[in-house]
């Protein structure tokens, strides 16, 4: 919101630093910054003209006679042709500075010019809001009085932001009470005063007439309308408002239109009451109702509009139909217009969320609806009504008395506090002084119940009554914010502010909580960051193409979650797999021998049952440097990435793992491998599929293993078993085999070929061609024995290898390679 | 027996020869195997032993294994001077010690990562755990169970992006995860949750509808503001650097009451004002405040035997502060050479 600091010394005083104002809004919990810092403008004055005259030596040219105060007449040339005599306007006198020019003495075509009239851009304001060529003053303005002084131009304006609990703050008067609190000064309530209706002369004729209102009618059908304060003003002048208004108005941002929609929008923005003005005599018999829209039913919004309503839609109608959207936006059938010549002020209190509802249904908000959809207070329905009547009395109108419908303001809310209750939050303790005194400056009322009578009555002890001390605390009507304990101690530390607040440390008592996943998410990134892979943080939503792109390669996906309201459809849909993100991330990569990256990250499809399931996902993914010839059964790459995966297990469980032929979506069938640890395939590992590598025009060989998370089994807590003291001693054998057996499972049969001996086997080379059989390869294996009990002897070593070799023979075919 | 003595002699004078004339330590092997070896000179003077009178054997035995001794002592001299040779000869050897290496290949952590665990570390040391939670949630969690209802006016800065055909969401801030933790575990709690969140954001330099959090949560009887303030101030010390402090502003929040602003010392001019604070000194990080009676009652805890407060603050813009990252979009973007430089 923006707000003239010009605009709030209206109601408070304060100092002169603007900074200081933004500051003390700021630390009020109102984030201020200076929005606009107006031009240098001096030696502006008012002027009166009172005379004019052709300029003897040129057409376009007026000479104008000025009085500027104290006596002094000036005489100035314009080419202006808005000029006549007895207009009030701004005279930059010679030497004045103006934002584009400085004014000096000149002759115009023969004349000496003492200084120059000024439009209302030349004064640094929006010149497209106001009239074109000089701008008029008000009648009773002080010749010779600074214009900038008088309008306050020379002030900053402010930009503040005002939480949504905050409604009462979103007004010059709001903010000028939370100022006058910070600062210590005194609030200046604006003046509602009226004469109702008075004494009018029409037509040389006093006339008299009821200003009771009573032939206005008013019904409320909806309890969504929480009150209605609707009040005629008959005689009513459209014309330009006050040029003091329309300053005002212009410095915050509002354009001046006329004085009837200048002081709807004034009222609005000084006290935060939005209100409407209806055409009296539009108003079919004069009856306003409030009901709910029916269906289909068309209204013309005032912005030109047809919009067509549901029952969600609020509207005041008549018997003809709606004539505004409650708390949004009139409607041009009752609006008011240059014939208007008596109206109604319309100044209610809507339930905040119907007027939500019906903006978010219809797609509309306006300045209005921003303050009604927040529950604005009751009460300020008739001192928002008052303030636009006593406004058009000042334009000339006849105020009629005002009529209320609905609610009307009920008691205030109380909250009792003692100051513990503030100790207790805060962590610092306040006087009985604080206490009362920053509550009363910003308007709630405090009394505490422990008299002193009390206190004589039931003995108390002075120690005794800083703890039970209770405090009455009244809020006032605007703050329906305060409701508890807790709303009022905000309240005292707005105003004390929070630097008294301490540092402390807490003492956690122990509890039950684990860290356990997070603890293994980092151990995770750790590892993988240690075996040289780069972490990526990719972005979750993702278009249907990513998905096309899988099935046309012929990848099954799974049913995807889908977005209801995406930004776009860019972003449309959860991803299932992290290999997009990473593939797109290497597509422009790819001439990088080597390229490496994890990322931890939730992936999402939808299950069986049609609800989300969300997984938790670590991938890694390498590039080969370049397309190897095979080497025999296996590759370099897979193997890398393998070795990776292991390594991985190792770290972050604490235990092997074992890799298992299997398959996977995205990964090439034929080479994948599922990572199994106790049993479990907690993920796979292999060439990304070549189909969808090529999708993404990598030609390279591509690795990845992804493992879920959550089925990582608990890390263990390693035991210590007795090691030999006796030496190893390693034995290699070759032995010719089927090709389709895998490493894994000759390893393992040797390991359980039935030798105590036998601490380990493990496959170290694989070799197919032209000295042994072409449907066979050969593995080669390393095998580790020892003993507990005694070193070995070559004939126990003979007698493992023995055993080793008659099991790979029973259970593959094997035969030795000599 | 002087037979003895000159065969022993001679056979010196020869060993010392050859020792003089070996290059290398092969060399001085032969040597050894020639003379002292078993089928080598010496070892036939052993045997003559045999010829003598018994009297005279001892005397000519000590005599032999004398010499042989000191023979050996002459191969080992040489041996010794030989070794010490070649490793001086090594020390002339020079190389390029500025040949560039072929680099070992490094991982790195993404600065996201790192500013959290940086963030989390100072509630770790004092007793909080680090929990995580899911990322789609349920009204309720998101929001009803914080005390922002259908239709309060807050929901509408949690702009949400919501599930087709299920009333689920993507949660809006890392708060759910909180809720969970309460319902699931009694009173005292102390948590830290980082995590992603979305919210209906265009992308622009400083807005991602994806971003992180990094919330915390102490509930427990006789918890205050000043518990909150000192353990920011120690949080933001471990992410910016030793001198800096914490204030706060208040502000709004439906979760929290009071609610506060958590403003730290702008690390880019140590508090003097700079274009970075926009010359306020202070830099906004997150929000705060001690937790919503209707919270904690939400959550089943009684607000009249424990108080809590509860904080949250922006990963991205810590991590852009932190780093000088002038736009959001780079943390997304992980261009190698960006994270390589962050690493």
């Amino acid at each position: 919101m923006l707000a003239p600091i010009a605009w709030l010394r209206d109601y408070v005083d304060l100092p002169d630093d603007p900074h200081a104002i933004a500051d003390a809004l700021s630390l009020a919990g109102f984030p201020t910054h200076i929005a606009v810092t107006p031009p240098v403008i001096t030696g502006v004055v008012v002027g009166t003209i009172v005379n004019i005259e052709k300029h003897p030596n040129a057409d376009r040219l007026q000479v104008c006679t000025i009085d500027v105060g104290a006596t002094e007449m000036l005489t100035i040339a314009t080419a202006a042709t808005n000029v006549g005599v007895g207009q009030v306007v701004p005279v930059a006198k010679i030497g004045a500075q103006l934002p584009e020019m400085t004014i000096a003495p000149r002759t115009m075509r023969g004349i000496a010019s003492e200084g120059m009239l000024c439009s209302a851009g030349e004064l640094g304001l929006v010149a497209e809001w106001f009239e074109d060529g000089i701008m008029q003053l008000d009648s009773d303005a002080r010749n010779g009085a600074d214009v900038v002084a008088l309008f306050g131009l020379a002030d900053p304006i402010l930009e503040v932001e005002v939480t949504t609990n905050r409604v009462d703050a979103l007004s010059m008067v709001g903010l000028a009470r939370e100022l006058s609190a910070r600062f210590g000064t005194e609030l200046r309530f604006p003046e509602t005063y009226v004469t109702y209706g008075g004494a009018r002369v029409e037509d040389g004729v006093v006339v008299t007439r009821s200003f009771d209102s009573l032939d206005l009618r008013v019904t409320l059908e909806s309890t969504d309308c929480r009150r209605f304060v609707a009040q005629r003003v008959s005689y009513v002048d459209v014309r330009p408002a006050k040029a003091w208004m329309q300053v005002r108005l212009a410095l915050a941002g509002q354009r001046p239109i006329n004085n009837l929609v200048d002081i709807s929008n004034f009222v609005m923005l000084e006290l935060g009451q939005p209100l409407h003005f209806y055409d009296y005599d539009k108003i079919e018999e004069q009856h306003i109702i409030v009901r709910d829209a029916r269906d289909g039913e068309p209204i013309v919004t005032l912005d030109g509009e047809e919009r067509t309503l549901t029952p969600t839609a609020l509207v005041i109608a008549d018997k003809n139909g709606p004539t505004g959207l409650a708390g949004l936006k009139g409607g041009q059938v009752s609006e008011v217009s240059a014939t208007t010549r008596e109206l109604v002020i319309e100044s209610a209190c809507w339930v905040g969320s119907r007027i939500r509802r019906m903006g978010t249904a219809l797609g509309m908000r306006t300045e209005a609806s921003s303050r009604n959809e927040k529950n604005l207070p009751i009460g300020l329905c008739d001192i928002g009504a008052a303030r636009a009547a006593r406004f058009l009395e000042i334009e000339g109108g006849a105020v009629h008395m005002p009529r209320g419908f609905g609610r009307t303001m009920g008691f205030p809310t109380i909250v009792d506090i003692t100051k513990s209750d503030i100790s207790r939050i805060l962590g610092f303790s306040v006087t009985d002084r604080e206490l009362m005194d920053s509550l009363g400056k910003l308007g709630f009322g405090v009394d505490t119940m422990l008299t002193p009578e009390l206190i004589e009555i039931l003995d108390l002890d002075p120690k005794d009554i800083e703890n039970v001390k209770s405090f009455e605390v009244r809020v006032p009507y605007w703050r329906s914010d305060v409701s508890i304990a807790a709303d009022v101690v905000e309240e005292i530390a707005r105003v004390i502010g929070y630097d008294r607040v301490g540092l402390e440390v807490p003492a956690v008592a122990p509890h039950a909580v684990s860290s356990a996943p997070f603890d293994r998410e980092r151990t995770i990134a750790h590892t993988l960051a240690a075996l040289g892979y780069r972490e990526l943080v990719t972005l979750a939503l993702e278009p249907i193409g990513v998905t096309e792109r899988f099935r046309t390669a012929g990848i099954d996906v799974p049913a995807l979650v889908e977005i209801r309201n995406p930004l776009s459809d860019d972003q449309r849909y959860l991803r299932f797999s992290l290999l997009p993100a990473h593939l797109a991330w290497l597509a422009p990569r790819r001439a990088l021998a080597d390229a490496r990256a994890f990322e931890i990250a939730h992936v999402f499809a939808l299950g069986p049952d049609g609800m989300p399931v969300e997984t938790a996902l670590v991938q890694w993914m390498r590039s080969a440097s370049a397309i190897a010839a095979p080497n025999g059964g296996t590759e370099p790459g897979y193997l890398t990435i393998a070795a990776d995966a292991l390594a991985f297990v190792r770290t972050v469980l604490g235990r092997s793992a074992t890799i298992a032929r299997g398959t996977v979506p995205g990964l090439h069938p034929g080479k994948t491998g599922a990572i199994v640890v106790d049993g479990i395939e907690i993920g796979y590992v292999g060439a990304i599929d070549p189909r969808l590598t090529h999708a993404y025009e990598i030609e390279r060989p591509t690795y990845a293993a992804f493992v879920f998370i959550d089925r990582l089994p608990a890390s263990t807590m390693p035991l210590f078993t007795q090691t030999s003291k006796y030496p190893a001693i390693e034995r290699d054998l070759a032995v010719v085999l089927d090709p389709t057996i895998n490493a894994a499972d000759v390893a393992a049969a040797a390991r359980a070929a039935g030798d105590d001996a036998i601490q380990n086997v493990s496959v170290f080379d694989e070799y197919r061609g032209a000295q042994i059989s072409s449907d066979k390869k050969s593995l080669a294996l390393r095998i580790t024995l020892q003993r507990f009990d005694a070193t070995m002897t070559d004939a126990q070593a003979d007698a493992a290898i023995a055993a080793i070799v008659a099991t790979l023979r029973e259970r593959f075919g094997a035969t030795i390679r000599e | 027996m002087s037979d003895l003595t000159d065969r022993l002699a001679a056979l010196a004078a020869r060993i010392d020869a050859a020792v003089a004339a070996a290059i290398d330590e092969r060399a001085l092997d032969d040597v050894r195997v020639t003379y002292l070896g078993r089928s080598g000179e010496v070892t036939a003077i052993r045997r003559s032993i045999g010829e003598l009178p018994n009297a005279e054997r001892p005397a000519a035995g000590k005599t032999i294994n004398d010499a042989v001794v000191a023979m050996e002592a002459s191969i080992d001299a040489a041996r010794a001077s030989l070794e010490r040779k070649k490793l001086d000869a090594m020390l002339t050897d020079t190389i390029d010690v500025t040949f560039p290496p072929k680099p070992a290949i490094l991982g790195s952590l993404h600065p996201i990562r790192t500013t959290i665990e940086d963030a989390t570390r100072y509630f770790e040391r004092h007793g909080f755990a680090v929990i995580m939670g899911p990322e789609i949630e349920t009204d309720d969690n998101n929001f009803d169970a914080l005390n922002i209802p259908p239709d309060h006016p807050a929901r509408e800065g949690h702009d949400s992006f919501y599930l087709k055909g299920i009333e689920l969401l993507l949660r809006t801030h890392t708060s759910p995860a909180q809720v969970r933790a309460m319902r699931a575990n009694p009173a005292p709690i102390a948590i830290v949750n980082p995590g992603r969140a979305y919210r209906r954001d265009e992308m622009d330099a400083r807005h991602s509808y994806m971003f992180h959090q990094m919330e915390g949560l102490l509930v427990a009887p006789g918890v205050h503001f000043g518990h909150l303030r000192g353990m920011l101030t120690g949080m933001c010390r471990e992410l910016f650097g030793a001198e800096q402090a914490v204030r706060f502003r208040p502000s709004f929040f439906p979760f929290t009451e009071p609610s506060a602003e958590i403003d730290t010392t702008c690390p880019g001019c140590a508090g003097a004002g700079c274009k970075t604070c926009s010359a306020s000194g202070w830099i906004e990080i997150g929000g705060c405040g001690m937790v919503h009676p209707n919270v904690l009652r939400n959550v089943g805890y009684d607000p009249s035997e424990v108080t809590g407060w509860a904080f949250g603050v922006g990963v991205e813009r810590i991590a852009m502060t932190r780093y000088g990252i002038d736009d959001i979009r780079h943390l997304f973007e992980n261009d190698p050479t960006f994270l390589a430089q962050l690493a």
